[in-house]
């Protein structure tokens, strides 16, 4: 039937095809102009980001040349509670009581009586055992977060060399804040369409996993055990001198890896908030420079030998006091007067013996500034006082040698630098140094880093650094050893185990208060080494205390006695027939 | 569904073809001289049903694959669950084995205790 003119069906089709027109235009809109918007909606919907986060890196020591953990991550849980949720708090509390009460938060009954929070920790670090125990009892309104702490073995050990992990996950100080980034590792991404539980799937071209990178394991050159009879004769040593604190670094000589490094207060990484000062987190060994005495005329002597000034046994005249410009240096030891050796001199500690190298190194009767170029070369360039090691800490701070060119590195300056006064010096460089003057010349940078533990169980080294050979000649290092060895054997051979070679020298320092040195406060050192057909080891101990007056000889050597002795038996040396 | 029967079962290709050439045309060995006819012939209804229903069967079987693949992931995703179940526990054990063999414990153990420093030591060159 044919429409007429105007008719109702002809408005009809064109009110339709207007509509239809409309629908047209608008999904002309939602799917081609607005196609990217709605896109990025359904995806932000539908696809669910969601981190792999990467494990963190391990830190090892070796036991022997066995790599042993120090360092390891374990899963604890973290037991909270909604009490609106929950509806049998008697219950919750028994259990808790019963399975995990140490962990335990205090008042829990209170907690669980707050209705108007959501959220109350009832249990901290609890096991996994102890968290799968509590889920059996299908406690209302009871749930658990899994989170990862680092566990430390061995307790307390090398606290300081390995610092912490803070609650933001940062390292802090020692191993775990210079090696952060490479312990910490770099977290996965995945990116899925997720089910309405969160679930996953597959479906979908636009998921992306990305594998998380799981932190290094690190060893260190550390052994265990070294590091362990070294905190506890350090500890011995300073009860027995009433000292209250103490370091001590011990030295591989013929590679500059550092085999124990420990202080004394230290503290346990595993509560590390529970410290009286945050000092106690720093490394003397490696961030606090101090004078170190009169260990430092064994480097003066290398100095005057290797330069051909002196020979151990030449003689100077020792009046027990010597003139530097307007200044008048007394010995500390007096009594050996009239001409005596350079053995001598180094034996009883005589700084006038000293004063007369550094003028030896100039005209002969002044510490003019060829004398001071020269002390300062071996000292700052060749020995490296003054410098940072590169040891791979954290904050190790250069400490002070005032160059000759300074208007402070004047005649008295140095001749006070040649007995180990006038300059601050860090631990690791003094020991790091006089390994060089024993071990034939050669400077090895100090290490503590000594390789990764790959997944395998591997143990891969660290590449050699490359020493400095000819800091002083093999010459001047064997004379100079023999000097180190018959200063010790003059007063302490009973003291040391026959048949080896042990050799050091002690170091009582003053110390400075605002900027003048007293003289109710010392510190006591003693540098030393130890080995068999060659050295095996090198040990520097410090000992201080507010107020006290420590001796090298009575408080420091002891510690290196003892650690010397044990270290013998421990490396299997054996003794020269 | 309208269907007609027809009268004619099956017609010979060899007979008609004869009468229509009439010339006398020969066939080859093993060519079909016979042509069967369907007895049923499916109208436009019967085909748009049919069609419904080979849709309805294709989308059946995609359903079934995608489920499938779903539940793929499920399983997958149990499967990493216990991955990570049993690698906690490994870690565990790490740390258990980690505590006992730390110098503290070694040191406490009877082992230890019991042994004795030695009175003379002797090197074998």
């Amino acid at each position: 039937m044919a429409l007429r003119k105007g008719s109702r069906s002809k408005l009809l089709a064109v009110f339709v095809l207007g509509m239809m027109l409309l629908f047209s235009v608008r999904l002309f809109q939602l799917q081609i102009l607005q196609h990217d918007e709605y896109v990025q909606r359904s995806a932000a919907e539908q696809i669910r980001p969601l981190t792999i986060p990467a494990k963190r890196g391990l830190i090892y020591a070796l036991d022997g040349s066995t790599p042993v953990p120090l360092v390891i991550n374990q899963t604890v849980y973290t037991m909270f509670a909604d009490p609106v949720m929950v509806t049998d708090p008697d219950k919750i509390v028994d259990v808790i009581n019963r399975v995990a009460k140490d962990n335990l938060q205090p008042n829990p009954e209170a907690l669980l009586s707050i209705k108007n929070s959501r959220y109350q920790i009832l249990g901290k670090k609890l096991t996994r055992r102890q968290a799968e125990e509590i889920k059996k009892e299908n406690l209302q309104g009871v749930g658990f977060q899994a989170v990862t702490e680092r566990v430390y073995p061995e307790g307390k050990l090398a606290a300081q060399t390995l610092g912490f992990v803070n609650a933001e996950g940062l390292g802090q100080y020692g191993i775990e804040a210079q090696y952060n980034d490479a312990l910490t590792g770099k977290d996965g991404l995945l990116k899925s369409v997720t089910d309405v539980s969160g679930v996953p799937l597959t479906i979908g071209n636009r998921n992306i996993h990305k594998p998380a990178k799981n932190g290094d394991t690190i060893v260190l050159t550390i052994d265990r055990n070294i590091q362990s009879y070294t905190e506890k004769a350090l500890v011995r040593g300073l009860k027995k001198a009433g000292a209250t604190n103490g370091s001590v670094i011990v030295i591989d000589p013929q590679s500059g890896k550092v085999m124990a490094m420990a202080n004394f207060p230290t503290y346990d990484p595993a509560n590390f908030g529970h410290v009286k000062s945050a000092a106690v987190y720093n490394n003397p060994i490696i961030d606090e420079p101090y004078e170190p005495g009169s260990d430092i005329k064994t480097f003066t002597v290398a100095v005057g030998i290797d330069k051909g000034v002196i020979l151990p046994n030449s003689t100077y005249n020792n009046q027990d006091f010597i003139k530097v410009d307007d200044w008048v240096i007394r010995n500390a030891t007096r009594g050996h007067t009239g001409n005596i050796t350079m053995q001598t001199a180094l034996n009883y500690s005589l700084n006038t013996g000293m004063v007369t190298i550094v003028e030896r190194l100039g005209d002969g009767s002044h510490i003019n500034l060829q004398a001071r170029n020269t002390m300062y070369g071996y000292f700052h360039d060749r020995f490296g006082f003054g410098k940072l090691t590169g040891i791979e800490l954290p904050n190790e701070q250069p400490g002070i040698v005032i160059p000759p060119t300074d208007v402070q590195g004047n005649a008295v300056r140095y001749s006070n630098m040649s007995f180990g006064q006038g300059m601050d010096l860090t631990m690791v460089q003094v020991a790091s140094a006089f390994s060089t003057l024993v071990n034939g010349g050669v400077y090895y940078t100090p290490t503590i880093y000594g390789g990764l533990l790959h997944e395998d169980g591997t143990f891969m080294q660290a590449p050699v650094k490359q020493p400095k050979t000819g800091i002083i000649t093999p010459k001047t290092s064997k004379l100079v050893h023999k000097m180190i060895h018959d200063a010790r054997a003059k007063f302490y051979a009973t003291e040391d185990k026959a048949g080896y070679d042990i050799g050091g020298k002690t170091g009582t320092s003053q110390t400075l208060e605002n900027g003048r040195y007293v003289d109710n406060q010392t510190v006591a050192t003693y540098l030393g080494y130890g080995g068999d057909t060659m050295p095996r080891y090198v040990i520097m101990v410090q000992a201080s205390g507010k107020g006290l007056n420590l001796q090298g000889n009575l408080h420091a050597l002891p510690i290196f006695t003892d650690i010397s002795n044990w270290l013998i038996d421990y490396l299997k040396l054996q003794p020269k027939r | 569904m309208s269907y007609q029967t027809t009268q004619q079962l099956y017609s010979s290709r060899r007979r008609s073809s004869l009468s229509n050439t009439g010339s006398g045309a020969t066939w080859n060995r093993n060519q079909n001289t016979v042509a069967f006819v369907s007895s049923m012939k499916l109208g436009p209804v019967a085909h748009t049903i049919l069609v419904a229903m080979m849709v309805v069967v294709l989308g059946l079987v995609y359903l079934t694959q995608a489920t499938r693949a779903t539940s793929y992931d499920y399983e997958a995703r149990d499967i990493d669950n216990r991955i990570a179940e049993l690698t906690t526990k490994k870690s565990d054990l790490e740390v258990e084995n980690a505590r006992l063999t730390a110098l503290e414990a070694v040191q406490k153990s009877k082992v230890a205790k019991a042994m004795v420093a030695p009175a003379a030591t002797d090197y074998a060159r």
